[in-house]
């Protein structure tokens, strides 16, 4: 495959002595739907702004479709090629949408007219009221309609659907599968929606604390990901770097193992295990038991000494 | 085609969309030759990602039930007999199992329950 859309080595960022972002290796390729999930504060926010250059790393470096947005000859470029949908919209308050459309078309090399009347009226957006006196989800529809009529290779989309009703969230999903997915291009989006993460994505990673915990096409979860939940006193949490996620409730032990659960299974069953479930585990079963912390049967998440499990082939 | 998904269940939505458009192969809502609808059409009317259609129509020809043209779509493939072999073994299974175990609980042997199970194959004639 050609050269990563988004490739982060080591990226950190600090703010004084908190450290919102940490030794991030994240290795997206063109045409792959990014599913970015992490609790509020994880750092998802913190690492889409370094990658469109609006926060300066502490640490490591960025590229994106190979460029570096830190050097601002090259951001330009980066600005050009991808288009932002940020959780808060910037844009000109006073502004009608088809202001802004007249207002953007002149940075965009890339920009379409046709692009941009059509997804104004699938999208039933009222072109000639004031930006700020549109409802949330109105706002979001613009926001994506400048994002796709500037004809970007790869969107950055920070919470898309945060606080749209099913029916915009469909008609968005729509959009992005027809005009920007089914042409090969690329996404890198966050979303507390893991339905619709499950529906449109292909990767995920999961990000807690600014460490990625978990990178993974979505396929190999469906496949390979497996929850065991076993019964026994004592029971050793195994080795295995297959080991996502091990938690503890009382003589309960979960366990997420990322391949091989039979195997898995066996060994811990010479440890005098009881296997009482060995069952594929679903995105949000998968994002609680790396997330939770508190009922941890070792010292903090295994997970978050076993990720990365991912593999690029 | 009338097909819907249901992505919480657990099963792959790809083998979901596989099954449902070979039920509606062998239930004769999809005639042969008829064509299923292109890979993105198909993702953007379900919201999905269109490796994943990608992926069940491949799996969909190399079970048989599909052919695609070069260049242009996908079709029901012709001169298929009914269900699909493993499709026919999948209904089945639950009830040679049901029938398996309630022989075990009556205590009949393994012979009794066959012969019960020959005699009702004999009893419909036919064909082998």
């Amino acid at each position: 495959m050609s050269e990563a859309a988004i490739l982060t080595e080591g990226l950190g960022k600090s703010f004084g002595a908190l450290a919102a972002v940490s030794e991030l290796n994240l290795k997206i390729q063109p045409g792959a739907v990014y599913g970015f999930l992490g609790r509020n504060g994880a750092g998802k926010t913190t690492t889409m702004r370094m990658l469109l250059g609006l926060v300066r790393p502490t640490k490591g470096s960025a590229r994106v479709l190979g460029l570096d947005p830190t050097r601002e000859t090259e951001l330009i470029r980066i600005l050009e090629r991808v288009g932002f949908v940020p959780q808060r919209k910037q844009l000109y308050g006073w502004a009608t949408p088809a202001e802004l459309v007249r207002m953007n078309k002149a940075y965009f090399p890339r920009w379409s007219d046709d692009a941009a009347a059509r997804l104004a009226q699938r999208l039933e957006i009222p072109m000639n009221t004031a930006f700020k006196k549109l409802s949330i989800g109105n706002q979001s529809k613009v926001a994506l309609l400048l994002a796709l009529a500037q004809g970007a290779e790869v969107l950055i989309l920070d919470e898309p659907t945060a606080g749209l009703d099913p029916m915009m969230v469909d008609e968005i999903l729509r959009t992005l599968i027809e005009d920007h997915i089914s042409q090969g291009r690329t996404i890198f989006v966050s979303s507390h929606h893991l339905g619709e993460v499950e529906q449109i994505c292909d990767w995920v990673g999961i990000l807690e604390g600014g460490r990625l915990l978990l990178e993974s096409r979505l396929e190999e979860i469906r496949q390979e990901f497996r929850l065991v939940i076993a019964s026994g006193e004592g029971l050793p949490v195994s080795t295995s770097t297959d080991l996502v996620s091990a938690t503890t409730d009382g003589r309960f032990q979960r366990y997420v193992v990322a391949r091989e659960a039979e195997r898995f299974a066996a060994e811990l069953r010479t440890h005098g295990a009881t296997i009482l479930e060995i069952s594929p585990v679903g995105l949000r079963e998968l994002f609680l038991h790396l997330v939770r912390k508190e009922d941890a049967c070792t010292p903090g998440n295994v997970g978050a000494k076993a990720a990365p499990v991912s593999s690029f082939s | 085609m009338l097909l819907h998904l249901n992505p919480s269940s657990g099963v792959p939505v790809y083998l979901q969309l596989e099954a449902q458009v070979k039920q509606a192969v062998a239930a004769g809502a999809l005639r042969t030759g008829e064509a299923l609808p292109s890979t993105r059409k198909l993702a953007a009317e379900l919201r999905i990602n269109p490796n994943t259609v990608a992926r069940a129509y491949q799996d969909l020809e190399r079970d048989g039930v599909t052919r695609s043209v070069p260049g242009g779509g996908t079709y029901v493939a012709d001169g298929l007999p009914g269900l699909l072999k493993s499709e026919k073994v999948k209904r089945l299974r639950p009830h040679a199992r049901q029938l398996a175990v309630e022989g075990r609980q009556l205590r009949m042997t393994r012979e009794e329950t066959l012969k019960l199970l020959e005699e009702e194959l004999d009893k419909l004639g036919g064909q082998a």
